[in-house]
């Protein structure tokens, strides 16, 4: 094959498409790109997508050397770089805190910076530069691990469309002026917090997602919010806390999301929701929520029941639904108050597109019983019922079974799955 | 949708856009698989073109026939509801109804899924991209003018899967790229390659050797070249070749001017030296660039044994010339190709694996009187001998 004689057929692509290659590229092997030849000389220094990580550069065992060669290639890189850069991630745990981050960010916010993710070692955490605060055309920021302290003067970033905040040191006030600066934001997602008291204003909100300890979360604005993952981690303290407050946690959650598609809530979340007292009647229905999923609700305490077939009841398009419970295996097991059940499930309910209902850890505790029955009897299109005991009740499994039996399905294809796990 | 415009559209039959290749012949395309092009679909909304045989779309230039015909498959494939164009959907859905569905499509329908699934979407697109390289790079020049983002977005991947992991020459002669740069362009720092202990001793040496070529432009403008001749005699050659160390002292210790001239007349002439291949001592023919080693660089005496000379910085490479006392006006044009032919050979074989380079190195040894040392990263603390030259310089 006359090598020569053809010419090649790639170089004289349009430089976006030799950018829409070299950013799929590992930045190490977009740079050596280099010295192909000499029409892709500095092809590379053009990419806008600067993604590093611990891979850019030959491994050392030695931490001082590993982080330095990091560093000198990043510095080099930046350097050697030319035109607007937007989107700069940083993933490595090699690299503590080191006076270079902050000049890249300065560097990046002289560059027109979209896109900048930053998630560096794990010893110390770094604290983030005031020119970050500059990069005025931020759509998305990530950080991990730092310390986040905007000036007084700052006024958001009104451009950015996803903030995604997990271990970072900040104050509380300064995260709620943040969220309700930035006025596009439509993507949320805070991890690792402690006592956080939050207020969310946030009118573009779609995606919502909360992790940690949080006293005290009010979606204030959120009226088109989507989707929503709550993981809450409810010390003692958190809990006096809500003893004296009387407000409806349930209304200052979910009172304001009627466009709301999918709800997820971990740990205590429907627990949190029971504290307070809420109106007879939820004012809101969830015409679009279509999957629920609740973890660690207490079927022994009425109030979080109350919770789920509240929140159950008003959501008449739910798809798909999954509880698993929580109730200590040795409380009792007596029934109690079952006529609540008829009190609060109106009996014209039905849920006409719920196809799956997923139970996991199930301890055959009555009221959760009643729960799968009330489910048995108003989801006439219920394609799987799917029941996971839990490991601790291995005598009454059998009891449970017996009376799963008896149910009556209001769906002729119903199909209860027993899982012995 | 102006109803004008769909006036070609009968609902029993199936409607053809007319669109014309970069090669001037005219072909007809069912109408839904051709409207997932947005620029095919914005020429029809727009200019009305595409009705009929005259009046047939022009495709951009890049876009020769057998690479439409693929793009067409693509899009054949992908325009089942649920993917098609935004513009276009209204009219993409009103076509269903006639659609003459294709083998593949109809058995996805059959299954009752409308929208056709990821992974079968992911099957496809994953057979779709095996072609060889030059064909892929036509096809996402021809997919980029058509604005058909998705199958440029699903070449590029295939692309950066071709590059990723290469070596220079390997990307070189799959992509035909010609090997241009200049030697000052090739001596360049390698500011961008992380940083190994052998790149920056390939910096370094780039260093130096952008250093000697500029004093020798500096000196070229000055004074004419002189032919050197090399006035030793042969026997002088060949005892210091089969001496002892007093000679390799000597070497190191003379300055001379023909310092690397002479050295580069041993090497021809020590081909006559008949070792056995020792492959234990090309072991240690391993980082002649030791950082902060290379201060003196000289040939230390063959011997049967190997005699490691303690005094003897004994690392094999002419034309790494560390000394600052040496000047560069004897090196004439041969030699300079010589020496930038070495500095690229030593560029390749830090690309290059080790076996790899045994391979290469044993085979040129031909071709090439001087041979750079390679390097393999390897922090052997062996001295490098004459032990490996010799091994490259038998006649295999």
């Amino acid at each position: 094959m006359g090598d020569l004689a053809l010419p090649d057929f790639i170089s004289d692509l349009p430089q976006s498409i030799i950018e829409s290659i070299l950013t799929r590229l590992p930045i190490r092997d977009a740079v050596r790109t280099s010295i192909l030849s000499s029409k892709w000389r500095y092809r590379w220094a053009t990419i806008t997508h600067l993604v590093f990580d611990e891979n850019c550069v030959a491994l050392f065992n030695e931490r001082p050397l590993a982080e330095n060669s990091l560093v000198k290639f990043i510095t080099r890189a930046l350097f050697l770089h030319q035109g607007p850069i937007h989107k700069f991630q940083l993933s490595t745990t090699r690299l503590q805190c080191s006076p270079e981050i902050d000049q890249w960010i300065l560097f990046l916010s002289r560059n027109d910076i979209r896109e900048l993710v930053l998630e560096v070692g794990e010893e110390e955490w770094f604290r983030v530069p005031s020119c970050l605060f500059n990069c005025r055309k931020l759509t998305r920021l990530e950080l991990f691990r730092c310390e986040f302290d905007p000036p007084l003067a700052f006024k958001g970033f009104s451009c950015l469309k996803s903030l995604n905040l997990h271990q970072v040191l900040v104050a509380g006030e300064a995260i709620e002026s943040l969220i309700s600066s930035c006025p596009l934001l439509e993507s949320l997602s805070l991890s690792y917090f402690d006592s956080l008291d939050l207020n969310i204003w946030a009118p573009n909100l779609k995606y919502l997602c909360l992790e940690g300890e949080f006293k005290d979360i009010c979606l204030e604005n959120t009226p088109l919010l989507v989707s929503l993952s709550v993981a809450m981690y409810i010390t003692d303290d958190i809990a006096e806390h809500f003893e004296q407050s009387s407000s409806c946690n349930f209304i200052k959650f979910l009172g304001g999301v009627p466009l709301l598609e999918k709800l997820v809530g971990y740990i205590y979340f429907t627990k949190y929701l029971s504290i307070g007292n809420g109106p007879a009647r939820l004012p809101i229905t969830y015409s679009r929520l279509h999957t629920i999923e609740l973890c660690q609700v207490s079927f022994e305490d009425m109030k979080e029941i109350l919770v789920v077939i509240r929140l159950i009841t008003n959501s008449p398009n739910l798809k798909e639904l999954q509880i698993s419970g929580s109730s200590n295996t040795l409380a009792a097991i007596e029934a109690r108050d079952l006529d609540f059940w008829e009190k609060e499930c109106p009996s014209d309910c039905t849920f006409k597109q719920l196809k799956l209902v997923k139970m996991t850890d199930v301890s055959g505790v009555p009221h959760e019983m009643e729960l799968i029955k009330f489910l048995l009897t108003s989801s006439p299109v219920l394609e799987i019922m799917s029941i996971n005991p839990c490991a601790f009740v291995a005598d009454r499994k059998l009891n449970m079974l017996i009376e799963l039996l008896r149910f009556r399905r209001a769906s002729a294809q119903a199909e209860i799955v027993f899982d012995q796990g | 949708m102006s109803e004008g415009i769909m006036a070609v559209v009968k609902p029993e039959m199936k409607s053809y856009i007319w669109i014309q290749t970069a090669d001037g012949s005219i072909q007809q395309v069912e109408e839904e698989v051709a409207m997932f092009c947005p620029m095919i679909c914005r020429e029809i909304l727009q200019t009305g073109m595409g009705s009929s045989k005259n009046y047939a779309i022009p495709l951009p230039q890049r876009v020769n026939p057998p690479i439409f015909g693929l793009i067409l498959d693509y899009c054949r494939f992908h325009q089942v509801p649920g993917r098609s164009n935004k513009v276009c959907s209204v009219l993409s859905v009103s076509c269903i109804a006639s659609l003459h569905i294709s083998g593949e499509v109809l058995s996805f329908l059959f299954l009752g899924v409308l929208v056709v699934g990821g992974t079968e979407r992911k099957i496809f697109d994953e057979k779709f991209v095996r072609m060889d390289t030059k064909r892929l790079c036509e096809l996402i020049s021809a997919a980029d003018s058509l604005q058909l983002k998705p199958l440029v977005d699903l070449t590029s991947r295939a692309l950066a899967r071709i590059i990723e992991g290469k070596s220079p020459e390997e990307i070189r002669e799959t992509f035909h790229l010609p090997d241009d740069l200049t030697e000052e362009e090739k001596l360049e720092p390698l500011k961008n390659i992380a940083d190994d202990p052998r790149i920056r001793l390939l910096n370094r040496l780039y260093a130096k050797k952008r250093k000697e070529l500029r004093e020798r432009g500096k000196l070229k403008n000055v004074e004419v070249e002189e032919e050197l001749v090399d006035e030793r005699s042969v026997d002088d050659l060949l005892s210091f070749i089969n001496g002892g160390n007093e000679e390799s002292k000597e070497v190191k210790t003379n300055k001379n001017k023909k310092k690397n001239r002479r050295r580069k007349d041993q090497l021809k002439d020590s081909s006559s030296n008949s070792l056995n291949g020792n492959h234990k001592a090309f072991d240690s023919l391993t980082s002649a660039c030791r950082d902060g080693e290379l201060t003196d660089i000289t040939l230390s005496t063959p011997s049967q044994t190997s005699k490691f000379q303690g005094s003897t910085a004994a690392s094999f490479s002419p034309k790494l010339e560390f000394d600052d006392s040496d000047s560069d006006d004897d090196l004439d044009p041969v030699m300079k190709e010589e020496l930038d032919r070495e500095v690229e050979d030593f560029a390749r074989r830090l690309n290059s694996d080790w076996p790899q380079r045994m391979q290469e190195i044993l085979s040129l040894s031909q071709q090439r009187r001087l041979l750079p040392v390679s390097m393999n990263g390897n922090d052997s603390a062996h001295r490098c001998t004459d032990f490996g030259q010799q091994i490259i310089l038998q006649d295999q």
